[in-house]
This record gives C-alpha cells, structure tokens and sequence, in this order.
C-alpha cells in the first residue's frame, strides 16, 4: 500500500515561511527592528517637545485655574525683555565656559598622565579613585561638598582655619559661592573628561607616535600634529557633551545654594525650576525651556562645524 | 654617516626569543637588506636598532657611538614604516621640512635646497603645496621616504615601506629609491620580506631565520651560493630542489636526478642533500648527456611566459623553470608527457645536515667525453 503525498504544503508551514520571507526582506527587517526604539523616541521625546512648543505660546498658569489663553510670541518677547535672565544666561554662559575648559584641561592633563601607564604600580586603585565622583549622584555629592564648606563643622573651613587664615564662607558669600559650586562641578566630571581623553589617546596610532619621536618633533607638534589629530573626535564629542550638561547644571545647584546668596549661582535651568515648580507659570517656563533647547542644538552645531571645518578646507584646497 | 654594529643583541617577548645574540656589521653608505621569513625577528632587530625597543642584552653603535640606552630622538636616525606615516594636517612640503626646522644647525637655505632635491628625486614636484589627504598611499609614502632622506642622518631605517602600497606605487616608489641610492649615499638598512625587492634594492643582504642572521652577501652571491637549506629554499620562486640520496646505493651517493653516483663527501652519506635551482634543470624530448628519464606531473605559467614543470625522477619530485616554447603549440609539455631531464652538476650544490659543503659534488667516475 502506498501514501499518496501531497505535492501542496501544510497551510501552517506555507504561512510561517511566507512571514520570514516578508521579514527577510531588505527593506522590512530594518524597519521592524528600529519600531521600538523609534516608539519610544516618539512617545517619551518627540510628543512632550511638540507639547512643550506649543505651549510655549500660551498664557498657562497652574494657579490661576483658568484654560491656556493662546499668546502668540508673549512669553519669548517677555524673556528676551526681561534683565533678569540674560543676567542668569550669561552667568550660565561664564559657568559653562569656565567649568568645561578647566575639565578638558585637567581631564588631559590626567588623561595623559595615565596614558600608556600599565606599569605603574596603583594604577587601578588611582584610575578607580579618580572616577569615583563621577558615579556619585548630583545631589549626594551637592550634599557631601555642602558639608564640606559648612562653616562651623566643615573640614575645608577648619584646615584653613588651622592653617591661620580667616574662615571663608563658601556657599553664604556671593564672591566665592559661584567659584565653589564651579570647583564640585570641576571635581564631579573632570573625570568624564578623563575617561574622554584616554579614549582619544588610544585611538592615536602607535607608528605615528614612533615617528614623530624619531622625526624629534617638539612635544607640542606631537600634541598638535598627531595627538589632537586622531583624538580630537573624541574629545570633541567629550566638550561637546560635557557643555550641553553644564548647560543644564541645576541639581548641584539646587542642592547646595538655591541659586544664593542673592543671585550669585542662578544659573539658567535653576530659572527655568523656578518659573515651573514655584510659580507654575507653564507658558512662559515652556518657552524658556524653547530657548534653551535651541541654544544645546546651537552648541552641537557649531561643534560639529568646528571638528569638520578643516576636512572641508583640505577637500577644497 | 656611520656603519651599525650591533653586539650579542638580544630581545625575548616572554617564552620566544625574538632576536637570539645576534653580532653583525652594517657597512657605512651601504643598504643592507634584513630579508627573512614573517616572524623572524628582522623588524625587531630594526626597531632595536631605532630606539624603539629596549634591547635585552647586547650594544648598538653607530660608528664609535655606544647608543643602546639613547632614546629615538637622540640616536641620529631616520625610518619609514611600512604604513605610510604622514603629518595629515600638513602639505606635503610642510611634511618633509618639519624635522630639518627642528634642527637649529640647518639653516633655512640648506632646509630649502634639501627639500627641493628629495621633491625632484621622488617626482613630488607638482603635489609639493597639496595637502597631504589628496595623495594616494604611494605618493604619501614618498612623502615619508622623502622626510627621512631629506634628514641626511647617521643611520636610516626601512621597515617593509612597500607592503602597504598597490603595485604600481610599488615599482615607483621602488624606482625612487634606487635613484635616491644614486644621488646621496647613506648607511641604510631596509627590512623586507620580498626577495626580489631585496634582490633589486640591497647591497647586501643579510638572510634571517628564527631570530639570528645565517648569512650576509650580495644579492646574486646569496642566491647562488646559499650557506645553508634555508637560504636555497627562501630565495628563487620557488626555491631549490632538494633530492635525497637512495639508500640502496653501494659506491658514492645516487640520486634520482643524476643518473651517474657522486662521491660521498667526508661528511658522511646521513643528512647529505643535492640542492639544484628550478632554472637550471633543463628538459628534453629526446635522451642527452646527463639526463634521466622523467615524466610531467604539473605544469603552470610562471610570471614573463616561462614554465614551471613538476616532474616525477624516480621517486622524487624536481621542480623545473624553462623557458616559453618556441613555436607553440608544438612543445606544450603536456601532463603524463614522458621525457628527459638534466641537473647540471656544476649548478648542484651539496648540503650537509642543512649546512652547505664547502667540496662541490664530484661524480665518482669521471665522465668519459666522446669525439
């Protein structure tokens, strides 16, 4: 007796196969791959940022009670025309400038200290302490560096007291409060830049090194010529990160000055808190937020044009 | 410029000896080739000799200067690696010129005469203001070739500057040399791993195997008077022949490709090897003097039209390189074809426990001449 076999395949298996062979398709298997992220980036990124531009041009305050009243461009009018916050932004702007240069400099200066050191014994322990800061959250370490200046039980205070100088009052004087503040955002991401700058070290190839070593080039044309060269990507994108997050420094600040003594350490985002969570004025914070925004991608921008600027002039030459 | 002694030179990279005692001169204004296999400790021993890497044991001298302990910079070396390794931010002039302005004793008028003169000797000339991204990697390995030169150093070092380039830049960048060679004499040592670059480039070679030099002569010396195995079956493409002598054999040494015995040299039958080059075996159609009956295993076309014959001797496989035929298709050798092949004795040379004998193969009876 034989089986008759059918020649037609089960509907199960003719069903299956024809999915994969819809998702092995070019063109789908990418686009089904990214759906969630790209869901995601819509739901959590893309919605909120359209809601926050829109109402950005409204009158909303959470404690009149009233609707949003639409305004037009009332609230980027009233920010630009209002003293106070090119005061904060440009306070924000030194803050950032300041902050960033002296962690690239430091994260350098360390980054090649460390560069090339396997053999030097505590490395590990020393690489390890030194990114520790980095790992704490920002309101422990506001909190722990608060304790730190105190000027009744602080350490810094008593060490300079003992050492016979008068005592300083980091976070109550309005002359050093901006530069304490400054110096814990320094101790937290420096390391950051660190990390950053060992990146770059080692992308820079080993022959290269060895040639300008034997072509006895200055140690600053190694730096500029060969070092910078291969590393600048990554370093750049470190300033360019590092910048954007200065930009929006606010949990440092608010855990360790409010803003004080006066406006001494207002910077822009601990504004932008305030305008939100103590006056509930949604329209016009939404539109500060705007502003803001648009100055981070002004940033990226322009570090982006900066890093490929050269390529462009070798291109044309 | 100075003549390189290195003296029991030695480096380990934990279990392997990479460069075992090696003693060896590096004449002045000569180019000496380190030729050897991969892995044979000549870049090491190059880098050694550059500073780059801490010798173990041993001393470098350029001339009288003890430099082992120098770093690079004050060794009074140049080198070009085998990537092509360029200032990318500079033209190809600024390239060159930067180290001679590092060097306060060059005035700026020498610094401009010498640029100018490794610009016209490696044809740079019309490239010298582009920025060194335009150029392709030959021409920016010129570049480095020019850099280095343009120093007038006491040593300048080659390691493999051809091997990451196309042909073309190749045979250039390999033109440039020898007309470099020609116009400022400098003690060079240049580290390859292609024969025929060594071949074409080197006043002398100096062949390296597992870390230690195992000889030093001229190029043509080398490959016709090699001092062991090694050198017989390193050079030439493909290397010697190398034919073992029959066991059975009751007077001398028999050899498949001779159809007469040798006399057994002093050093005794064990280990004894006939080393013959592909070139010189010669095939026939027809019997002739000297010749064995052989059958064609393999043929292929080697580089220039020649061919190249695996023919089966008795028991042994002799590689032949002969000449393209006259009047094709007439002799194609074809696969299974029965002919004639002839070792010329005074081409053979005998090997003994992979040493060459100095005694050249002797036929135990002398050959009778017929008028």
């Amino acid at each position: 007796m034989s089986l008759a076999v059918s020649s037609r395949r089960p509907f199960a298996s003719r069903h299956r196969s024809g999915l994969i062979a819809f998702f092995g398709r070019r063109e789908v298997l990418p686009a089904v791959l990214i759906c969630p992220v790209l869901l995601f980036f819509i739901v959590w990124d893309t919605i909120p940022t359209l809601w926050l531009l829109g109402l950005s041009f409204y009158r909303f305050s959470l404690t009149s009670g009233r609707p949003p009243i639409f305004s037009g461009l009332y609230n980027y009018t009233s920010i630009l025309n209002d003293a106070e916050t090119w005061f904060d932004l440009s306070r924000t702007f030194i803050f950032v400038l300041l902050a960033v240069g002296i962690e690239t400099v430091a994260g350098m200066l360390l980054g090649l200290l460390f560069w090339r050191s396997d053999r030097l014994p505590g490395r590990r322990v020393a690489l390890t302490l030194l990114f520790a800061p980095m790992v704490v959250t920002p309101v422990a370490a506001g909190t722990f560096w608060r304790l730190i200046y105190d000027p009744t039980f602080g350490i810094l205070d008593w060490f300079i007291r003992s050492l016979g100088f008068a005592p300083v009052r980091f976070l109550s004087d309005a002359n050093v409060a901006f530069s304490a503040v400054l110096a814990v955002d320094v101790w937290m991401w420096t390391p950051f830049m660190v990390l950053m700058a060992l990146a770059a070290l080692a992308s820079v190839p080993k022959a290269e090194l060895e040639a300008a070593e034997i072509d006895r080039l200055t140690w600053l044309q190694r730096f500029r010529l060969v070092i910078l060269y291969h590393g600048k990507f990554i370093l750049m994108l470190g300033i360019l990160l590092r910048t954007i997050d200065a930009f929006k420094t606010m949990d440092l600040i608010f855990d360790m000055t409010y803003g004080g003594p006066g406006t001494a350490t207002e910077l822009v985002a601990m504004t932008l808190f305030r305008r939100a969570f103590e006056d509930f004025n949604m329209g016009s914070s939404s539109a500060l937020a705007v502003i803001l925004l648009l100055i981070s991608i002004a940033f990226t921008v322009t570090f982006l044009y900066v890093l490929y600027l050269r390529e462009r002039k070798a291109a044309l030459a | 410029m100075a003549d390189v002694r290195v003296e029991r030179l030695r480096r380990q990279f934990g279990s392997l000896v990479a460069v075992k005692d090696i003693s060896f001169v590096f004449p002045e204004e000569a180019v000496t080739c380190l030729l050897g296999p991969s892995g044979c400790g000549k870049t090491t021993l190059l880098r050694m000799i550059a500073g780059l890497e801490r010798p173990d044991a041993g001393t470098i001298l350029f001339g009288d200067r003890n430099v082992t302990a120098l770093s690079p910079r004050r060794r009074d070396v140049a080198m070009v690696f085998q990537y092509p390794v360029m200032y990318r931010t500079l033209s190809v002039v600024e390239n060159i010129e930067l180290p001679l302005a590092n060097d306060r004793t060059i005035g700026s008028a020498e610094r401009r005469q010498r640029v100018e003169e490794v610009l016209e000797i490696l044809e740079l000339g019309n490239f010298r203001h582009l920025h060194i991204d335009r150029l392709d990697l030959g021409n920016r390995q010129k570049v480095a070739v020019g850099r280095a030169i343009a120093r007038r150093t006491a040593v300048t070092l080659f390691d493999e500057p051809t091997t990451n380039v196309e042909v073309h830049a190749k045979l250039a960048l390999i033109r440039a040399f020898k007309e470099l060679r020609r116009r400022v004499r400098q003690t060079i040592v240049y580290v390859t791993h292609d024969q025929t670059e060594a071949m074409t480039l080197a006043d002398q070679i100096a062949l390296m195997q597992e870390g230690q030099i195992v000889q030093c002569a001229p190029p043509r010396e080398l490959y016709e008077q090699p001092a062991g195995e090694f050198g017989g079956w390193f050079l030439g493409n493909p290397g010697m022949n190398f034919l073992t002598p029959q066991p059975a054999a009751r007077d001398g040494l028999q050899f498949d490709g001779l159809p007469f015995p040798l006399f057994a040299p002093n050093a005794g039958p064990e280990e004894i090897r006939l080393g013959i080059r592909p070139e010189h075996v010669q095939i026939s159609r027809v019997p002739v003097p000297d010749s064995v009956p052989a059958r064609v295993l393999r043929t292929a076309i080697a580089i220039g039209g020649q061919r190249l014959v695996t023919l089966a001797v008795g028991g042994s496989r002799i590689k032949a390189k002969v000449p393209p035929p006259a009047h094709p298709p007439q002799d194609t050798l074809e696969i299974g074809a029965e002919v004639f092949a002839v070792c010329p004795l005074e081409r053979a040379i005998l090997f003994h426990g992979g040493a060459r004998l100095a005694e050249p193969p002797r036929r135990l009876v002398p050959r009778i001449e017929l008028e």
